[in-house]
């Protein structure tokens, strides 16, 4: 039995509803005379339990709001679980947007870099590779432009292009295919694809049923806070259509 | 290498290639679309200091009994706004940088050090300018110049110690910077910049002076522009006072680290 690419075990997470929360002096004071604090909480996962394999490409799936991606946020380390924990074996990058730390001030260029070291890589390292970086986004003669100039499908491109590059055993990928056009999806899924071919686990958060079910080894559905289904991708876009359809029981 | 040694390196290369990159950005964005760039990073405390010079030596003849007043004048000012920068820049640098933090993780204190980073660099280059200084005005350079790094060590560490507290503070209390802003305001009368000592009646000079920046900018006046400057040492008598700033200083550092390190894992959520 190996061990697997992530274990997350009864993992919740409680959120103080961010309109109740005293942001200001002012309210912490008030809150001191108040005899009973005012404290709602939001429970946004409530103990979910599952195990990713090494190699694997896994979906997480789920409505708007069932907490799939404050999910993604703690498998990250970016929250931290109020209950349970999360096991990670090798390298684990995510990518919770493309283009993290982009600044429209800066050109093309001092973005890559800077993009770059957000990943891991010194400036030797992103030297060596910058030609190869610029050449598979295809923007070779807009380098030293701010990225302001750029059209959006631009900065996608330059962002990936760069994102391409990160060397890890885990991928965390949050909805990174709802930007750019076929042709850009086209690029990246066979970027993963190829990623799959190298031993790499993908975690993939998705919508979409149609690119999980071609993608996707095995998923788990979240809905309102819970797991409610883990299987074979197809058996999990299953019962993720079926929550839209309404109970058909007599 | 051993293997932990290659772990203890894998561990800083990641925060050092952070820090660099960040520095090196926050330079570029600071002064990329001014017309002089980085020469505003010396033209802003001459300017300060020329207002200053005006009004308080050439109107009030405030520091008509101070040698090299000038200079003295000048080198208060650098080191004072290496003092504002780095606090209220690293106060706001969690909440401006919300959206990395939100993002990837990273080790948080590089978005802290990385502000603290640039205004040090700026700090180098406005202590060349008082170098030049003393070289036009003839300022003899004595053995206590010496002393010097040790000064700027304690500087930086205790903007650096409060930079930390306020930055992670900031994130939950959004009400600070407006008070941070008067506080500052309020301590550039209270430390002597402008004013020599002497001026002060001696009960409050010995007050004032347990403030950690006014006994190391006292200090390090002594040491680089002029003996005839009041330090804690000659205002106490002894070495003896050092106990409070120097205390004061070392607590600062120690609750930044504990504090933040207990913060760090909250900000994601609340930055």
């Amino acid at each position: 039995m190996t061990q697997p690419a992530i274990s997350v075990s009864g993992v919740s997470k409680d959120f103080l509803l961010p309109h109740l929360r005293q942001r200001t002096i002012k309210g912490h004071v008030l809150n001191l005379f108040r005899r009973r604090r005012i404290l709602e909480v939001q429970h946004a996962l409530h103990e979910v339990t599952f195990d990713v394999r090494p190699g694997e490409f896994f979906g997480i799936v789920g409505r708007n709001g069932s907490g799939k991606s404050t999910l993604l946020k703690i498998m990250a380390g970016i929250y931290t679980p109020t209950r349970g924990g999360v096991l990670i074996n090798g390298r684990l990058v995510p990518f919770i947007e493309l283009g993290v730390g982009f600044n429209p001030e800066l050109s093309g260029r001092d973005n890559v870099y800077l993009n770059g070291a957000l990943l891991g890589f010194s400036r030797r390292e992103v030297d060596a590779m910058y030609d190869d970086i610029v050449g598979f986004a295809e923007l070779q003669d807009s380098m030293d432009q701010k990225l302001k100039h750029y059209s959006s499908g631009m900065q996608v491109r330059i962002a990936f292009s760069v994102a391409t590059r990160a060397r890890a055993d885990i991928l965390l990928i949050d909805e990174v295919l709802a930007v750019g056009d076929a042709a850009f999806q086209q690029k990246c899924f066979a970027h993963f694809e190829w990623l799959k071919e190298q031993g790499t686990t993908i975690v993939f958060v998705t919508h979409d049923m149609h690119s999980m079910k071609k993608f996707c080894d095995r998923a788990v559905l979240i809905e309102d806070t819970r797991l409610v289904a883990e299987g074979s991708a197809d058996d999990v876009a299953r019962r993720y259509l079926e929550l839209f359809t309404p109970a058909a029981d007599p | 290498m051993t293997d932990s040694l290659v772990r203890a390196r894998n561990r800083t290369r990641y925060p050092l290639i952070l820090l660099r990159a960040m520095v090196v950005t926050d330079f570029k964005l600071r002064y990329q679309s001014s017309l002089l760039g980085y020469l505003w990073t010396l033209l802003r405390p001459l300017a300060m200091f020329t207002i200053l010079y005006i009004v308080f030596v050439s109107f009030l003849k405030i520091g008509a009994g101070v040698p090299y007043y000038p200079v003295y004048l000048l080198f208060g000012i650098v080191v004072w706004g290496f003092f504002v920068e780095t606090t209220t820049q690293g106060l706001a640098s969690l909440v401006q940088r919300g959206d990395l933090l939100r993002k990837i993780n990273f080790p948080r204190y590089v978005v802290v050090l990385s502000i603290s980073g640039s205004v040090l660099i700026s700090f180098g280059l406005n202590m060349v300018v008082i170098v030049f200084f003393m070289g036009l005005m003839r300022v003899p350079v004595r053995p206590a110049i010496l002393w010097l790094p040790l000064l700027f060590l304690e500087l930086v560490v205790l903007s650096v110690a409060l930079a930390f507290i306020l930055a992670a503070l900031y994130v939950r209390f959004r009400d600070l910077n407006y008070i941070w802003e008067v506080l500052i305001q309020a301590a550039f009368y209270a430390v002597p910049i402008l004013y020599p000592l002497t001026l002060v009646p001696t009960a409050w000079a010995k007050l004032l002076i347990l403030n950690p920046v006014a006994q190391l900018l006292q200090d390090a006046r002594y040491a680089m522009v002029t003996p005839e400057t009041e330090t804690i040492v000659q205002l106490y008598g002894g070495a003896w006072a050092y106990i409070v700033p120097l205390g004061i200083t070392l607590v600062l550092a120690v609750f930044s680290v504990v504090y933040f390190k207990r913060q760090a894992r909250y900000f994601a959520e609340e930055a």
